[in-house]
């Protein structure tokens, strides 16, 4: 298998804190909560192996990174050593002063709000009282000073019934000319809170016909790489697929769901080099101790997680007898093994025959042009 | 004062990403923009240096591979040249 010298890009919990505790996020109670952050002098000297290694990009998380009092630091740090970057936030901390500071180094390709509401209520339920008003005035601020942002909505029980609200909130008030849908999954604080966070089978089904609607009303606007709006194209393209009889996916039938470890790596708040963010328990390498590219050559783990593409997904009892496997990926590793423990499985979350047959209805094939 | 470009040199805020055995990535961070090179940009590349002329890339290059064609000096200028109007290289100027 042919891999890149190098990883292009790498994610970097640079902290473990928080001002929130989001009923569903999936960094608290995982792996990735550690019980302490690097000091700055640290990510710097990384920063300068990253350099060397021409890493393009960063992605820069947590925890919450505003949350840094050093950020104007580490952002001086990425920006001397030749990167670009991007921020993933809850919004609410975010200053003129920081903003000012993104902007000047025209170097921020974006910084991820999440926005969950188009209302304080629906919005601060799962995230904490005056959580809403912060983040959108945190918007504001980085707008005011010409920072590329966008929006991030995490859909729940509570959001589920207001998607429309909510789009017409980002889209129509607030002129963002897009924003993008996940859903709440069983990772982190959200296995404790189940029950009161995750989407039923029925409001599943509803978040993905509402998803499809709204996005066909405003022109394609609304995107999603994971939850109810991935999974609704998804999968009525594996049912069209079936329908049709045709032979399978490129892909499809083998775990072939992850292409992150071709590109990117990530690393923990406590240095710990880890294959993604998400799969915080697998542990690569320290920061400052082990060469980067060596890790990323010939880490073991790392090939183990490349090769889960040829296991096909008849060697799962759990796939057996479904019609749906030629077109199916297995999805998520990391949600596969909160789920079940084991990395090398398909995800059940994703699986559409399990959804059907415990009540799920795939949306009408006339709401969306698959095409 | 003539002023004469005759040593290019690479900005040296272009990344070089080599990313397999025979491509590479220039990448420039302020822009954004990537742009693919061949093995062969990857050797010019790594003598824009402000030190190599034209020909003495030429040369280098002649004695590092076989059948190196009769346009390639041409072919190593025009390189260049493209690289320049992208904002990845410029001249060590010369006055006189």
């Amino acid at each position: 298998m042919r891999i890149m010298s190098t990883p292009r890009s790498l994610d970097l919990d640079i902290t473990n804190y928080c001002n929130l505790r989001c009923k569903y996020c999936s960094h608290f109670s995982s792996a990735g909560d550690v019980n302490s952050d690097l000091p700055a002098e640290k990510w710097l000297d990384f920063f300068q192996e990253l350099n060397r290694c021409g890493i393009m990009t960063v992605c820069l998380q947590g925890g919450e990174p505003f949350y840094r009092k050093d950020l104007p630091e580490l952002v001086e740090g990425i920006v001397k050593n030749r990167m670009r970057f991007s921020i993933l936030t809850n919004g609410t901390l975010i200053t003129d002063e920081i903003a000012a500071l993104l902007a000047s180094t025209r170097r921020c390709d974006n910084v991820q709000v999440s926005i969950d509401g188009p209302d304080a209520p629906t919005h601060d339920v799962f995230r904490g009282i005056g959580s809403f008003s912060k983040a959108v005035e945190g918007i504001e601020i980085l707008r005011k000073h010409d920072v590329s942002v966008s929006v991030r909505v995490t859909i729940h029980r509570e959001n589920v019934h207001y998607l429309d609200k909510i789009a017409q909130f980002l889209l129509e008030e607030h002129g963002f000319p897009e924003f993008t849908t996940n859903a709440v999954s069983y990772m982190g604080l959200c296995r404790e809170n189940t029950g009161e966070v995750q989407l039923t089978v029925s409001e599943r089904t509803l978040a993905m016909e509402s998803l499809l609607i709204l996005n066909s009303k405003y022109d394609g606007r609304i995107g999603a790489t994971a939850g109810p709006l991935a999974e609704a194209i998804s999968w009525m393209k594996m049912e069209q697929a079936r329908s049709d009889g045709k032979g399978e996916y490129p892909g499809g039938g083998y775990l072939t769901g992850c292409n992150g470890v071709m590109d990117n790596l990530a690393v923990r708040a406590d240095g710990v080099i880890v294959p993604c963010a998400q799969l915080s328990h697998i542990e690569l390498g320290r920061i400052g101790k082990d060469d980067l590219k060596e890790v990323w050559q010939h880490h073991p783990e790392l090939k183990r997680l490349r090769e889960r593409h040829n296991i096909p997904l008849s060697d799962f009892d759990f796939c057996r007898d479904c019609d749906y496997m030629p077109f199916c990926t297995g999805n998520c590793p990391a949600l596969s093994y909160t789920i079940t423990g084991k990395v090398n499985h398909p995800s059940p979350d994703a699986c559409l025959r399990d959804f059907l047959e415990r009540g799920g209805k795939l949306p009408d094939s006339n709401i969306a042009n698959l095409s | 004062m003539i002023i004469e470009k005759t040593r290019p040199v690479a900005n040296p805020l272009v990344v070089l990403r080599e990313e397999f055995d025979d491509w590479a990535i220039l990448f420039d961070p302020d822009t954004g923009k990537g742009m693919g090179i061949n093995p062969t940009g990857v050797f010019i590349w790594k003598l824009l240096d402000g030190l190599h002329t034209t020909i003495d890339i030429l040369e280098k290059l002649q004695a590092e591979c076989d059948n190196v064609s009769e346009e390639a000096e041409n072919d190593i200028n025009d390189f260049i040249r493209n690289l320049s109007e992208q904002g990845l290289v410029g001249f060590e100027v010369k006055g006189g």
